[in-house]
Formats: C-alpha cells, sequence, structure tokens
C-alpha cells in the first residue's frame, strides 16, 4: 500500500541544513498497524507528516497506492487527504467552538454527502469509539480519553486509506492511553484499517504489528544498525 | 452543520471582542453615513419635480446687488413663462440674533405657492395671506420652533434692509422633503417700508414646460444686456450650487474626514482578523489536514471578515437612517439644519464601504494562512 524509496527531507538552506531524512526507504502492506519509534529528532513526525501529505520531500518518492504523493498539487492534495488519511494527533487538535458531532462531520463537510448521511455516517464513527452519548458535549466538556476518541472518529468517518496517529497518547494517562491504543488496534485488526503511528513509547509500540526504528533521520534494521552503517560495513 | 454555520461559530467563539469590532465598524460607518448625508446635502439640494420648472433671475454681477421692480413686467411677456415673483432676502432679526437663522424673504404673495406648489397652504389661510399686506406665511417647523400661532404678531428687525416689517401670522405651509422653516411676506409692503424704491433681490420663474428652458434663460439675459443692471439667469439648481460653491473647502474638509474613519475602520477590522487568525493559526492547519484547500480557508476567513463588517455596517447605516427619521433634526440643531434625510444612495455607499472594508481587512491574514504550510500551522504553540 505504502512504498517509500529513497526519501530524503532536508530543513533550512546552506551551512545551517537539518537533515530530517536521509534516504529513508520502508513499505508498509495494507491492513498493517506499524508503529514508527525513535527518539526526538530522529524523524519519525518527519516521515508521518510525508506520508500523510502535509509535508513534502526534499527527494525521493512516497508511493500510497500508486499515488506519489510528492508530486500532488496543493489543492490535489488536500483532495487526497480528506479521502486517504485520517490524522489522530497528540493534542486532539478538536475545534474547541463545535461539538464532538461537528467535529466528526467537519472533513464531510467536504464531500457530495447529503446531511442525511453525513449525519448517520458522524453516528456510526461515534458509536465506533464508544461517544454516541456525548454527541452534543463541546470538546472542553469532555476528558482528555474522550476527546482523543472523537478525534479518532473524525479521523476514520472519511472511511480512509490510512489512519495515522502522531503521539496518540502523549497527552493521555495510563488509563486512557491504553483505550485509545486497544480502540487503534481494534479499527486494525476488526476493520482491516492501515494505522501507522508515531510513538516513542515502547508500550503503545506494543500494540503495533510491526515496529520501526528511526534514528538521525535514518531507519534501523531489527539488529539496530542504520542502512548508511550496513552499506559502510561492506565497503570494509 | 453546514460551512456557514461553522463561520458563524468562529466569528462567536470571542463575543466580547466580536461585539467591539462589530461596534466600532458601526460607530465608524455611522459617522461616515452621517457626514456623507452632510455632504450630499450641502453638493445635492432638496429638490422637488417642480424645481425642474423654476428659473432664478438675479443681477449679473453678485446677489448683493439688487435689481429694478420694473423688470418684472418685461419678462413675464416672454414666451414661455408661466409666473415670476419677486423673491427679496430680508436677513432680518427676531428677537435676537441667534433666534434668527431662518430664511424670511418678500414675495409676490399672490403667486409664490403657484411657483412652489410643493409648499401646501391651506386655501382660506393663501387667501388670508393675499388679501393682507402686512401678513406673512410661515413654515410648519418655524411655527413648532417659536410656538406661533395662526394671527401672532411678528416683528422682524431689518439688519440689511432699513426697515422692520410688522407682520401677522396669515397662514402656515407644509411641505414633504422641503425646507419648512421659511417665512414669506409681502413685496409690496417691503417696498412701501423702503420708500417704493423698488428693489428686488431676485426674480423666480415658473417656466410652461422644462423644454422652454434653456430659450428662456437666453432671452431674459438679453432682453437686459447693455442696461445699468444686467441680469444673470439660471435653474434652480444651478443657483443653489452657486451657495454650495460659496463652503469653499467644507467639502473637501468632509471627505477627508470621511476617508480617515474609512482608512482606520481598515486598520481596527484588519487587526482584529490578524489577532483571530493568527489566535487561530493551528486550527487553519487542522482544517487544511483534514482536506481543506488554501481557497476554502480563504473562503473562511472572508466569509468571516466580510460577514463582521457587514453586520457593523448594516447597524451603522441603518442606525443613522432610523436616527435621523426619529430625531427633530431642526430642534437639535437650534434651527440651523431643518433637515437631514439619509439617502438611499448614501446607504448604498456606506454598505459598499463595508464590504470593501471586510474583503480588504481578511486578505493580508487570509493569505498568511494560506501560504503557512500544515506542519508549520500544527507547530503553532506546541
Amino acid at each position: 500500500m505504502v512504498q517509500i524509496r529513497d526519501l530524503t527531507k532536508v530543513y533550512g538552506h546552506g551551512e545551517i541544513e537539518v537533515v530530517a531524512l536521509d534516504h529513508v526507504g520502508l513499505d508498509i502492506a495494507a491492513g498493517e498497524f506499524l508503529a514508527l519509534m525513535g527518539p526526538s529528532g530522529s524523524g519519525k513526525s518527519t516521515l508521518l507528516h510525508i506520508l500523510a501529505g502535509i509535508d513534502r520531500p526534499t527527494s525521493g518518492q512516497c508511493l500510497v497506492q500508486g499515488t506519489n504523493v510528492a508530486e500532488l498539487s496543493e489543492t490535489d492534495l488536500a483532495d487526497w487527504r480528506n479521502t486517504h488519511v485520517g490524522f489522530v494527533f497528540q493534542t486532539f487538535n478538536l475545534i474547541p467552538v463545535l461539538t464532538a458531532f461537528e467535529n466528526v462531520e467537519l472533513p464531510l463537510l467536504l464531500t457530495a454527502l447529503s446531511a442525511g448521511e453525513r449525519r448517520e455516517h458522524v453516528t456510526a464513527a461515534l458509536e465506533l469509539v464508544g461517544l454516541a452519548d456525548r454527541m452534543k458535549h463541546l470538546p472542553r466538556q469532555l476528558s482528555g480519553g474522550q476527546e482523543q476518541r472523537v478525534a479518532i472518529a473524525r479521523a476514520l468517518v472519511t472511511d480512509p486509506t490510512l489512519l495515522v496517529a502522531d503521539e496518540p497518547t502523549g497527552n493521555l494517562d495510563a488509563h486512557a492511553a491504553a483505550d485509545v491504543l486497544g480502540l487503534l488496534q481494534r479499527l486494525n485488526q476488526e476493520a482491516a484499517k492501515t494505522v501507522i503511528m508515531v510513538t516513542h513509547d515502547p508500550k503503545a509500540a506494543a500494540y503495533a504489528r510491526r515496529i520501526v526504528h528511526l534514528e538521525k533521520g535514518e531507519l534501523l534494521n531489527e539488529e539496530g544498525q542504520t542502512q548508511r552503517n550496513l552499506s559502510m560495513g561492506f565497503a570494509k | 452543520m453546514t460551512i456557514s454555520g461553522f463561520i458563524v461559530r468562529n466569528a462567536f467563539r470571542n463575543k466580547r471582542r466580536l461585539a467591539l469590532t462589530v461596534l466600532s465598524v458601526a460607530v465608524s460607518l455611522f459617522l461616515f453615513t452621517t457626514l456623507q448625508t452632510a455632504l450630499h446635502l450641502m453638493t445635492n439640494p432638496p429638490t422637488s419635480d417642480q424645481s425642474a420648472l423654476r428659473i432664478v433671475t438675479r443681477h449679473r454681477v453678485s446677489l448683493a446687488n439688487v435689481l429694478p421692480e420694473k423688470y418684472q413686467l418685461r419678462i413675464e411677456r416672454l414666451p414661455g413663462v408661466q409666473y415670476c415673483s419677486k423673491f427679496t432676502w430680508f436677513g432680518g432679526i427676531y428677537k435676537d440674533p441667534s433666534f434668527s437663522n431662518f430664511g424670511q424673504f418678500a414675495v409676490d404673495a399672490d403667486r409664490i405657492f403657484k411657483i412652489f406648489p410643493e409648499m401646501v397652504v391651506a386655501p382660506q389661510e393663501e387667501a388670508d395671506f393675499i388679501k393682507e399686506k402686512s401678513s406673512c406665511v410661515v413654515g410648519g417647523k418655524l411655527m413648532e420652533r417659536f410656538g406661533w400661532k395662526i394671527g401672532d404678531k411678528v416683528t422682524l428687525l431689518g439688519s440689511i434692509w432699513p426697515c422692520n416689517p410688522e407682520l401677522t401670522i396669515r397662514g402656515v405651509y407644509h411641505a414633504h422633503n422641503v425646507d419648512e422653516t421659511i417665512m414669506f411676506f409681502h413685496h409690496d409692503y417691503f417696498n412701501e417700508l423702503m420708500n417704493d424704491r423698488g428693489l428686488v433681490g431676485t426674480f423666480w420663474i415658473k417656466a410652461a414646460s422644462a423644454e422652454v428652458i434653456p430659450d428662456l434663460i437666453a432671452r431674459i439675459d438679453a432682453a437686459f444686456r447693455n442696461t445699468d443692471a444686467e441680469t444673470k439667469t439660471e435653474t434652480e439648481r444651478s443657483f443653489q450650487l452657486t451657495f454650495i460653491s460659496m463652503l469653499g473647502n467644507v467639502k473637501l474638509f468632509l471627505g477627508a474626514i470621511s476617508t480617515v474613519i474609512v482608512f482606520t475602520m481598515l486598520l481596527v477590522t484588519a487587526s482584529t482578523m490578524s489577532m483571530a487568525i493568527r489566535e487561530r493559526a493551528r486550527e487553519m492547519a487542522i482544517l487544511k489536514a483534514l482536506g481543506f484547500n488554501g481557497l476554502d480557508v480563504f473562503g473562511l476567513i472572508l466569509a468571516e471578515s466580510f460577514g463582521l463588517a457587514m453586520t457593523g455596517g448594516l447597524i451603522g447605516c441603518f442606525g443613522t437612517k432610523y436616527l435621523f427619521a426619529h430625531v427633530d433634526i431642526y430642534k437639535l440643531s437650534h434651527g440651523n439644519i431643518p433637515l437631514f434625510p439619509v439617502s438611499g444612495d448614501t446607504l448604498a455607499l456606506g454598505l459598499v464601504v463595508a464590504a470593501v472594508l471586510g474583503l480588504v481587512s481578511s486578505l493580508a491574514p487570509a493569505y498568511t494562512s494560506i501560504k503557512m504550510s500544515v506542519v508549520e500551522g500544527l507547530q503553532e504553540l506546541d
């Protein structure tokens, strides 16, 4: 489903260049639950942003279902995100003036669905995350865990190809974090959703089927070596 | 929820700021509309259908110079003249100079209301006025201002002319959208007090039709060419604009204040919108992440700013209209402003200003928001 080839991302120019991703290659199959792990500054969020189409690589390819995301125009990329990507952020990022229902409905406003159809989709998504009884609540009237579940419902409501989660439990207590991770796992196992999650928490990563480590912008293999170290070893 | 509902929710998220911004736009538009109305009244004096048929003959040199009374007979004989009345500004003092800011004119009693049919006086009162040489007819607002009633005696002290007419009020005229603060009295009486010197300020003529006016103007002025008192004849509107030109730079002054008001409004609204959008930079990034493209986000910001400015504009413009329709501006201005009608054109101009304001003030924050990448936006406040 996702093929990342020779992906590089460099921030800044000239002497203050920072290489966030350095010739990264990765394949993600449909229906996977992948955890991207690594220390701060390792490039895991950058990689997630590029494959979710909210950032562009400096070079390389990022193919999602055959579409090179990096080559889409801004407008096409926005449409593509609406159709193919569901986001879950660390800080929930719900719109504070909208109710849970309206927050979940927001991405559907860009579709051709009627108000009735939108209502059905939103209700189903909120039921799926167990918050059908909190539809009319504003974000400030919900707990952190509930807010994150609303965010998951919003990510799911368009039935996207990818569900990307950037540190989804970073702002939650252990109990709420377990709830959210369990929900992501259920969505992966029962609804066959492809989930890509960035985390630095090994407990959270344990919910994933596969864990990939990044360090200084490079992927590590199972022995903890980067691809560059490996090639240098071969050269010796 | 709809997109418009979402825009409204966003606009109402900070109610105090919303109220203050709408209020500032409304107050500014109130000032703008008021100034524009004043400007409009100065440059476009109230006219009626009848005014298109009226022409004025005065001394060619200036209004301060007088014409001989005998000109009236020659004017009346010209083809196309329906009525002609002497019309001399008296400019007297009633009790106190500060009370005397109303027009007092010596006229031909039997013709004046034929030349000005929009000034309606009861037939019996008009007959009484015509019959009694020392009588006068007064506008309804003036009657109200001084608490006069029919039969009251009014003495004017001449400040320009050396005579003091002692007048009896015999009639009241009423008019819609025409000055109701004028006093008319007999020119014959004025002439008598002036020892029959036969001096006239202007002649007001009602033409038989609008088509004859250009020819009539030329004929009148030709009739008195090479005399001691050559004439200048012009349409009523042109005559009124002569007074306006005497105001000099007042027009420029009012225009400048209006411009400053609009510019200040622009800064206030742009500042508010910038603050509102900067606070929501992260949310804009979320919207983009969810699939809203740059134009969608631009539309949301534009609509919010436009709505805010138009709400203020509607309150300001129609508030002005309502206020001046229900406040006695004549009494409030101590007789200095007889009428202050806020025209449809002025309201439309005010609303156009509000609309442009809403659009222009949103451009900078909308542009910033469009240019900001999703990742940059998500990092805001992180």
